[in-house]
């Protein structure tokens, strides 16, 4: 690690000036629970980093006129996980951010980093592909949405374009009549990365189909990603137990996992299968149903 | 006078009847580590202090053609930089002096050093590192131990006679790969003879790997070297003598000139027996003329300085048709890394290498350990060092045999396990064997043979570790303002040694308030082999009984003189001296103390003890055993520990709470190298060079834990003291997969026991 120098940036303004000046050479730092890992192993090398802490409100979560739900890209995990707003409308955000790490990372890492860091092991991605979230972000051309379907491009490799910044990201709050189950796989320690992670969303219609929903998994391609050939399976269909092994298989067939520490490929292809179909069974479960 | 007892005798923790030692202990290092005033070698600075970094090899093997530095002399901040042509023939170790500290021909694994630097800042060093251009011709490289034994395999110490052996000679070891070893045996001469004739005879081969230690606290160290060109080391070592003795062999100096200083220690766990900067750090320091300092970077700590030996073990074992263990043999192999210097025992293997089946009575027996080279990262000493290995290994085996043969593994462990006058498998005698009396608790506590629901199962494993024994000296200063003061080269290692030595002076009648215990440098007291070995608790326990007493007598002799009134009889109790006929106080202590010594002349006195085991003679070991219930999920392999337990043999415990932790502690360390831990190669580099990859267990994956004591008074230390330390750890893992065998049917062989294993080897069986 070589030293570089540190900018608290008192507005989002002042950092997207500062990347636009620095280029490659700048780095944004939010909670620091992954970049401070990545600089240690020199697997990041900046000259200057641009800290977000100091800006103002970048934090806020807030529900817009629009009855969205806004979460500043500097909430942290644990802020997000007990925020009264995020548990009322969001239940299964504030459950699956409640198992990333320990509390110590939860209470530093962001919601932001999260996203823009684009680790596929990360938890709350295939949530949040399942809420259909959208990130907003502000760069030297001003500021955008990007939905996150389109965000995560390869590992640690996202959309947002050079000196670009997250500064929020946006989920619509579900009915009461959607139905999620969401799973993280822990083989070894119940402090690691997914073996492999699953996000369910069924949206039913009353006469027993389904009338839409999202299957999401995290951990087991170079990025989060939909099973969009399991949802299209399942789509309209009134579900029977074949129909979801089906889909599980689909989802299994869908996914492009490496080698590691966590599982071989196969394995971790074999597990999405099975938990993709646990999790489908959940979220149609009649106990499961959200009040 | 009389050694007095306060109060009426009490059953503690322990059953100690000892009521000084029954209450919590107040840790002698506790408010300074938890107010953060504690110092670590790596929070020591010096003015004018350089900082020091390495660089490793990328290659396992591979020949130098050329290490040129010379821009990295010229970069800011940049004081000295030496390769191996600055070290040339400078090797170190614990006892064969095999690794270069810089390396100048051959690089033998990832992390060897070719370059060490020092410089104002670590990131200048570090800058500096980046700069040197290194040229090596990449050799074939032995990446496994079983390669290092096949035929052509390349050598990899082609002049091992060039290498110094501290404290004797190296023993022979056939092979030039192999770096030592030692074979066991018991009748063996109609061992094979007895195999043919055998009913079941079993053979199955057991993988355990890499493993690293897991300490908080990294090594680091602080050189320099005095006007009066005396030798100053500061570090984490946890033998400060050792480490001096292993300075002076390895740099040419004499021993006196050399003064080790360690601090408090922030985990150590086996790793903190070796140290690889101190060395580099002194010839820096000599370049220099200025102190210099080094903290290991976790990863290279966990992929540089020493880890667990992998191990590779086949084992055989003849039953007869009742289920008796008639004869056994085992090939233990392992994995010894680039270098034996991390070894310190003379045969350079580990001690636990041959217990496979150490606490049962087989009467014919064969077990060849040996060490090897691999071009991989050293292995050393790690808690219970082989024992993790063997004992995973024989206690799957025995339970493999037991199923095959349909019967219970608890009854089938109850009929083996030796009995009281007899020998265990590795010809050890025991003082009082007390694998059956466990085992029938585990019998009892684990409901063992009521049934359990589909996918659930129950395991047990039994283990054993040697109580260390050495010889210890230890010193009491007797101060005029009466305060008792011991001084002792142990480090505090945080296993609560100076604690133990506070305990024990205490349960002699010499209050703790009285009783200061001061862990002074190598040049202010007389040599001690450090901690570790499970020996600390038994030394210093009767070392310090030993001080006591002759405190105790010193007082007694002078008390006439002292105090001309007091009755024969006297006693000291609860830091008065009293009458013993009715309790009532004569003086107190430092009263005494005050007409007894002079005010800046401190009487001293001192104890050397030593306490060994004879050959032929009983000897002293902890028994432990562990059983766990498991429940396994079918789809995924994952398994789930529902319910464990823990069955120690102790003897009088000096620190119960320490004693409970060490238990507990013991328990989620084995669990962490069941489960999850050991180090992932590719190619002879390590691939989980961090924590975040490289995972240990977290609170919660401990499972609901109950412990059960049995207390004895029968072990070596003070008041029938024994070890815990490393008595527990070992058997974690055996329960664990003799538990998922009993619930699914399905055997692994190898660690850490993972649900993509389980998941295969049910969809085999």
């Amino acid at each position: 690690m070589r030293p570089f120098s540190y900018v608290p940036a008192a507005s989002l303004e002042e950092a997207v000036g500062v990347l636009a000046r620095h280029g490659d050479e700048a780095h944004l730092l939010a909670g620091g629970t992954s970049f401070v890992l990545l600089l240690q192993q020199g697997l990041v090398d900046p000259g200057v980093v641009v800290g977000l802490s100091s800006v103002p409100g970048l934090n806020t979560i807030e529900r817009d006129g629009a009855g969205q739900l806004r979460i500043g890209a500097m909430a942290t995990l644990g802020r997000i996980e007990g925020d009264p707003l995020v548990r009322d409308a969001l239940p299964c955000l504030s459950e699956v951010v409640g198992r990333v790490a320990t509390v110590r990372i939860r209470n530093q890492a962001t919601i932001g980093g999260n996203l823009a860091h684009a680790d596929p092991a990360q938890d709350p991605p295939p949530i949040l592909l399942a809420l259909d979230a959208v990130v907003e972000a502000i760069g030297p051309s001003g500021r955008r949405t990007i939905p996150l379907d389109s965000f995560f491009v390869d590992v640690f490799e996202t959309a947002l374009a050079p000196g670009e910044i997250l500064t929020a990201v946006r989920v619509a709050a579900p009915s009461p009549a959607i139905r999620f189950a969401t799973v993280k796989f822990l083989p070894r320690t119940v402090d690691d990365f997914a073996t492999v992670t699953v996000a369910v969303r069924i949206d039913p219609s009353p006469d027993g189909r389904v009338a839409d929903l999202r299957i999401a998994l995290g951990a087991v391609a170079p990025v989060p990603l939909r099973a969009v050939a399991a949802e299209n399976a399942i789509r309209g269909h009134v579900p029977d137990e074949a129909l979801l092994a089906g889909a599980a298989e689909l989802a299994r067939d869908a996914v492009d996992p490496f080698d590691d520490v966590r599982g071989s490929a196969d394995y971790k292809r074999e597990m999405t299968r099975v938990w993709t179909l646990r999790a489908l069974r959940r979220a149609l479960a009649p106990s499961e149903r959200v009040a | 006078m009389t050694q007095g007892r306060a109060g009426p005798a009490g059953s503690g923790p322990g059953g100690s009847h000892i009521p000084a030692l029954d209450v919590p202990e107040d840790r002698v290092d506790g408010v300074a580590k938890v107010t953060g005033a504690a110092r670590f070698a790596a929070d020591r600075a010096m003015p004018g202090m350089l900082w020091a970094r390495f660089l490793a090899s990328p290659m396992p093997h591979a020949a130098i053609r050329s290490v040129d530095a010379g821009r990295a002399r010229t970069m800011p901040g940049v004081r000295a930089v030496l390769t191996g042509e600055d070290a040339r023939d400078l090797y170190f170790g614990r006892r064969l002096l095999d690794r270069p500290v810089i390396a100048w021909d051959r690089v033998r694994f990832v992390g060897d050093r070719l370059a060490a630097v020092a410089a104002e800042t670590p990131e200048q060093a570090e800058a500096a590192l980046a700069t040197i251009a290194v040229d090596l011709e990449a050799l074939e490289p032995v990446l496994d131990a079983e390669a290092s034994l096949a035929a052509g395999a390349p050598i990899l110490h082609e002049h091992p006679e060039r290498y110094a052996f501290l404290d004797g000679k190296r023993p022979p070891t056939g092979h030039p790969n192999i770096q030592g070893g030692f074979t066991i045996e018991g009748d063996a001469a109609d061992l094979e003879a007895v195999f043919a004739a055998a009913p079941h005879v079993f053979t199955h081969t057991y993988r355990t790997p890499r493993q690293h230690h897991g300490y908080l606290e990294p090594h680091a160290t602080l050189v320099w070297i005095d006007d009066g060109d005396l030798v100053h080391v500061v570090t984490t070592n946890k033998a400060p003598f050792r480490l001096r003795a292993q300075m002076a062999a390895s740099l040419g100096l004499a021993a006196e000139r050399i003064v080790v200083e360690t601090g408090y220690i922030g985990g150590d766990f086996g790793g903190k027996g070796y140290s690889i900067d101190e060395y580099a750090c002194y010839l820096l320091a000599r370049a220099t003329g200025r102190p210099v300092k080094a903290v290991t970077p976790y990863a290279e700590e966990i992929g540089q300085v020493n880890v667990r030996h992998a191990a590779v073990m086949r084992l055989r074992t003849a039953v007869d048709a009742d289920g008796r263990l008639l004869a056994h043999s085992a090939d233990i192999l392992l994995d010894g890394g680039a270098y034996a210097s991390a070894k310190p025992l003379a045969h350079l293997a580990v001690a636990g290498a041959a217990d496979t089946l150490a606490p049962y009575r087989v009467p014919h027996v064969r077990i060849v350990a040996r060490t090897v080279y691999t071009n991989t990262v050293p292995a050393g000493h790690m808690r219970a060092p082989g024992q993790v290995q063997t004992n995973f290994a024989g206690e799957s085996h025995l339970d493999e045999i037991a199923r095959a043969l349909g019967q219970d593994p608890l009854a089938f462990r109850l009929r083996n396990a030796a009995r009281p006058g007899e020998v265990g498998a590795t010809g050890a005698r025991f003082r009082e064997a007390r694998g059956a009396p466990l085992l029938e608790v585990v019998r009892r506590e684990m409901e063992w043979g009521s049934s359990l629901p589909a996918g659930r199962g129950r395991g047990v494993a039994l283990g054993l570790h040697h109580v260390g024994a050495g010889r210890l000296p230890l010193t009491l200063l007797i101060h005029h303002d009466g305060r008792l003061e011991i001084t002792t080269g142990l480090p505090e290692q945080g296993g609560g040694v100076h604690t133990v030595i506070r305990r024990v002076m205490a349960a002699a009648a010499v209050p703790e308030s009285i009783v200061a215990v001061r862990q002074v440098a190598t040049s202010g007291t007389p040599p001690d082999p450090g901690v570790g070995g499970s020996w600390a608790t038994h030394l210093a326990s009767r070392a310090t009984a030993a001080l006591a007493a002759g405190f105790l007598a010193w007082l007694d002799e002078r008390l006439p003189g002292a105090l001309p009134a007091a009755p024969a009889g006297a006693t000291l109790r609860d830091g008065r001296v009293v009458d013993a006929a009715d309790g009532s106080t004569l003086a107190a202590l430092d009263t005494v103390l005050a007409r007894l010594v002079p005010r800046d002349a401190p009487v001293e006195l001192s104890t050397v003890y030593e306490g060994g085991h004879r050959e032929g003679e009983d000897d002293d070991f902890d028994f432990a055993a562990c059983a766990v219930e498991v429940e396994v999920d079918r789809e995924t392999g994952a398994f789930a520990i529902r319910d464990a337990l823990l069955v120690v043999d102790a003897g009088t415990i000096i620190n119960p709470v320490a004693h409970r932790g060490q238990a507990e502690g013991g328990f989620v360390f084995g669990l962490g190298g069941a489960v999850m831990e050991g180090l992932v190669l590719d190619g002879g580099v390590v691939t989980n060079l961090s924590l975040a990859d490289a995972r240990l267990p977290t609170p919660g994956d401990v499972p609901p834990l109950r412990l059960v004591v049995l207390p004895t008074d029968v072990g070596p230390g003070a008041f029938g003291a024994k070890a815990i330390g490393e008595a527990v750890n070992p058997s974690v893992a055996p329960a664990v997969a003799n538990a998922i065998a009993d619930a699914v049917g399905a055997r692994l062989r190898e660690l850490p026991l993972s649900a993509e294993d389980l998941l295969r080897a049910m969809h085999r069986a």
